[in-house]
């Protein structure tokens, strides 16, 4: 974590967050409230006291990194209807592309899974797109040129 | 001592499994998914040094994210397509694939599920810390928890692309087009969009 910055998440992305934040909470408070084990143990160190070490470590830095993006989220909103057929972030985008078709959904780069269909605004593509709308057809410049026609905008209603 | 020699003779298989992606484009001696994995570490911890990323966590997330393969296999978005012979599946391979978002989201749980499954039955005998460890790494990799784990899932296609470029600069066996398109939506850090750029004064 270099630089402070904001994480943009979807609702659905946030609550998973949020949820996942209680949870290891309660983890913690269950791991350290049953009985540590003795660190010593014998001469060596007690290996069950390091894997429990090994563990709130992991714990905790989860739990770090957790707290760290719920404070700098900026939650992704459906824009208002006039503006629902430009791309935005959270816009599911329906593209064709050398004549298959394919689905996008524009989110931050925290929720970004391209294998699911989920691509980062960050990414050349998603940035590109963002700002367009239906019927427009969006060249990407790689050493391939790539023409993204956009046929159909869609955005999660609340 | 012996159920580390187990696992490391298992995870040593992964020296003889050739990558998939480069057998159904009828490369010669194709990479292995080791080879894969030990460039794409040292990748890792070059950038990732620049990114300023744990290091440590980062070679460690390289080395182990195809591990599971030992008992999976390994899998390409061509799988899904089931070509049929040969010549399919060259046919294939010229494009980048295209899904609906449903099946796109099928594609990778079962891939996940068996992903996860083979892994368990890998480090089943390892201490219970090593495993947790690996474990963690793997899942870090795969769900992206943390900018280490975003990062490596990013180099990983990065280091697939450079080997494209050699391989279709030694053979032009294949059609080259479909990694420069994938690339472009797949990633999306700076350092390695900058490294993709030198690539491109490199190889085009």
């Amino acid at each position: 974590m270099a630089q402070e910055k904001k994480f943009y998440l979807t609702k659905g992305g946030l609550e998973k967050l949020k949820k996942e934040l209680q949870d290891l909470n309660s983890l913690k408070i269950s791991k350290t409230k049953g009985e540590v084990p003795k660190i010593w143990h014998s001469e060596d160190l007690n290996p069950e006291y390091l894997s429990f070490q090994e563990d709130l470590s992991f714990l905790e830095s989860r739990i770090m990194e957790l707290k760290y993006i719920l404070r700098n989220t900026q939650l992704i909103k459906p824009p208002p209807k006039e503006k629902q057929n430009i791309v935005q972030l959270g816009a599911k985008v329906l593209v064709e592309i050398d004549g298959q078709k394919d689905e996008f959904e524009i989110v931050g780069t925290l929720e970004a899974n391209p294998t699911v269909g989920k691509i980062s605004n960050e990414s050349p593509v998603g940035r590109i797109l963002l700002g367009h709308k239906v019927g427009d057809a969006v060249l990407v410049s790689s050493p391939v040129k790539t023409i993204y026609k956009i046929k159909k905008i869609k955005y999660q209603t609340s | 001592m012996k159920n580390i020699v187990n696992f490391l003779i298992e995870v040593g298989k992964l020296k003889k499994m050739p990558r998939r992606g480069w057998v159904l484009r009828g490369i010669k001696n194709p990479e292995t998914i080791a080879a894969h994995s030990f460039r794409m570490s040292i990748m890792a911890w070059l950038l990732g040094k620049k990114r300023r990323l744990n290091v440590n966590k980062v070679i460690k997330i390289s080395l182990i994210h195809d591990i599971c393969e030992v008992y999976a296999g390994d899998t390409t978005p061509y799988h899904q397509l089931h070509p049929r012979n040969k010549k399919e599946r060259r046919k294939l391979t010229q494009k980048w694939p295209r899904f609906s978002k449903k099946e796109k989201e099928k594609f990778f749980s079962e891939k996940y599920k068996k992903e996860h499954t083979a892994l368990k039955k890998l480090i089943f005998k390892l201490a219970p810390t090593t495993k947790k460890e690996i474990e963690s790494l793997w899942l870090d990799y795969e769900r992206g928890l943390t900018p280490e784990g975003r990062f490596v899932r990013q180099v990983d296609r990065v280091e697939n692309l450079l080997q494209a470029l050699e391989y279709y600069k030694k053979e032009k066996r294949f059609a080259i087009e479909p990694w420069w398109i994938q690339i472009e939506e797949l990633v999306d850090n700076s350092t390695l969009l900058e490294f993709i750029k030198a690539l491109e004064k490199k190889f085009c």
